[in-house]
């Protein structure tokens, strides 16, 4: 992306002190990721006789009822959670800039698109996925598409509407004048002027996309077989749950939660760094 | 004017029904819905589909078929009997929502920059971060392993006969499954009411209404609560439609009996039918319920009359 882009970002990443904290909390996860698995002495598939245990020096986050590591599992589910979520965010991100600017750039192609936006708007995030979910088995690739095919609408509208008052701005008129193509200004001047406030949506859609993809593995679309957050969940509850397991309940609970406030600690600073009013201080 | 640029796509409520009802004229509702419906659902069915869409449009209530795994019940019979449990949770827990985002957005556009406003504006982040089934599962394990105070699973007692002890067994079972809602859906309202309370805030009347001497409670109901309702009412629908997404979640942690848990029983049983059906039903209300939004929206916004 282009310098300002890049400055301008940053200038609001480490002016906040809320969207300081999201930096950190995702640079967390991330070094948890990719540290993670070579520090772990357990697999997440690991199994052994310590059932239950408690968390302890030996097993950080305690074991699971097939005495799994739950720290291994927190660690190798973020994959299937955490990047899933973000690959799916990013999709929506970039089909919503591109039906949001077409729609808000070309006056012909508005009544289609916008349209066709609220179409799929009107349907409920959840079941939609459900049912998207099971035509076949969903592999994490199906799930990054299912994020993208559903979380688009809102972006492509609030980038529409952001795109509508670009246009009407002077330096659009000027480089009408001076002869670019409407290709052109599009690429270079319209999509480069949204790309902040994209960028906000992004991060903000993270956050929604590893709520929602946790959500679908923990009621059974994808594989529960595989370590997920959400698969976690979905054991620790049936088995956990009268157990007494408080660690294996938590963890990835308390994973999703932390991950996503970070997203959205970052996502309302840009927000707020965009649009004064809704500044805090 | 930049700013009315910028609000008015998003004061627009998003309903294809308005779109479609507007192409088609006098379209019923249940047919736009449809419509919309198969839209998203015909692809891998392509065989079936002139037969399938035949069983909608001729059929009252239309019929998706035959769930697989509550043979010989059709889908509507199912979705019906459950619906009214989803209604309920989704009722309750928007009216405890709203209420509680309005109180603290107003009390906290009143006190800016205050400690409340910050202490408000990050529990409905951490709510709205917060997956509704783990915060559903949290509830159940501290009020009903933990506490024993309420039931955790299911709509009402098996055996609690008729009149008031299966209505008091019916709210009791509501309790944790409404909390868990109010709060997912209070995070999700809270910032929505929150951005438009300081744009009010900000106003000229508001600071006129301010400068000719009037009470910060005068100013607060009259002015500000009133016109950030707009945003909220135009929200309906997509309030809506979040809801019913998280009421899939929340239902299956309670194993509620409601539309949700029949979804996700569907995914379980790979029951096409009932997806199908489940997801025109609650499609159909996320657009009848915008459509209510759009008619309060006329009534409460005389600048939408002309």
């Amino acid at each position: 992306m282009s310098v300002i882009f890049h400055n301008r970002l940053v200038s609001i990443l480490f002016s906040r002190r809320s969207s300081k904290a999201g930096v950190v909390i995702i640079l967390a996860f991330l070094i948890l990721i990719v540290v993670g698995p070579a520090v772990i002495p357990y697999g997440p598939y690991q199994t052994s006789n310590q059932v239950y245990a408690h968390p302890s020096l030996s097993h950080i986050l305690g074991t699971d009822y097939q005495g799994t590591d739950v720290l291994s599992q927190l660690v190798w589910g973020a994959i299937p959670s955490m990047i899933v979520g973000i690959l799916g965010a990013l999709g929506a991100v970039l089909i919503g800039l591109l039906v949001g600017s077409l729609a808000g750039y070309y006056t012909r192609y508005e009544g289609v698109l916008t349209g066709f936006t609220d179409i799929v708007m009107i349907f409920p995030p959840v079941p939609l996925m459900v049912l998207l979910g099971t035509i076949r088995p969903a592999s994490n690739t199906d799930l990054i598409i299912i994020l993208a095919v559903v979380l688009w609408p809102p972006i492509a509208r609030s980038i529409r509407s952001q795109v509508l008052s670009i246009r009407e701005m002077p330096f659009i008129e000027v480089a009408k004048m001076s002869g670019m193509r409407d290709s052109e200004i599009l690429v270079k001047l319209v999509i480069r002027s949204v790309a902040v406030i994209a960028f906000a949506y992004f991060v903000l859609t993270v956050g929604a996309a590893i709520i929602l993809v946790t959500g679908l593995e923990y009621i059974g679309v994808g594989n529960p077989d595989i370590v997920s957050w959400g698969s976690m969940i979905y054991w620790a509850q049936n088995f956990g749950f009268y157990a007494g397991a408080w660690w294996w309940i938590l963890a990835p609970g308390v994973a999703i939660s932390l991950l996503t406030i970070g997203f959205a600690l970052i996502g309302f600073s840009i927000e707020e760094a965009l649009n004064p009013r809704l500044r805090t201080t | 004017m930049l700013n009315l640029v910028f609000l008015l796509p998003r004061l627009v409520p998003g309903s294809a029904a308005n779109v479609l009802a507007a192409g088609y004229g006098g379209v019923p509702e249940q047919v736009v819905a449809s419509i919309n419906a198969r839209l998203g659902l015909g692809q891998p069915l392509l065989v079936q589909y002139v037969d399938y869409m035949k069983g909608i449009f001729t059929n009252w209530p239309p019929y998706f078929g035959v769930s697989y795994a509550f043979y010989p019940y059709t889908v509507s019979y199912l979705v019906w009997i459950r619906l009214p449990f989803t209604l309920m949770l989704m009722a309750a827990s928007f009216v405890l929502a709203s209420l509680l985002s309005f109180l603290l957005g107003v009390a906290s556009a009143l006190r800016r920059g205050s400690k409340f406003e910050f202490a408000s504006m990050y529990s409905s982040i951490i709510f709205w971060a917060t997956p509704p089934f783990w915060l559903g599962l949290l509830f159940a394990w501290i009020f009903g392993v933990d506490l024993h105070w309420l039931p955790v699973f299911g709509t009402g007692t098996f055996n609690a006969g008729a009149g008031t002890s299966y209505i008091a067994s019916t709210i009791v079972h509501l309790v944790l499954p409404v909390a868990t809602m109010t709060l997912a859906t209070f995070g999700f309202q809270f910032l929505v009411l929150r951005g438009a309370a300081q744009q009010v805030l900000e106003s000229d009347y508001v600071i006129a209404a301010r400068a000719r001497g009037l009470r910060n409670r005068i100013v607060a109901m009259g002015y500000i609560l009133r016109n950030s309702m707009l945003p909220l009412t135009s929200l309906l629908g997509y309030t809506v439609s979040f809801m019913v997404s998280t009421a899939v979640f929340v239902e299956f942690v309670f194993g509620y009996n409601g539309v949700g848990d029949l979804l996700v029983d569907g995914i379980i049983n790979r029951d096409y039918p009932i997806l199908e059906g489940g997801l025109f039903y609650v499609t159909l209300l996320v657009i009848i319920l915008s459509l209510v939004g759009d008619f309060l929206l006329l009534r409460l916004d005389p600048r939408l009359r002309r």
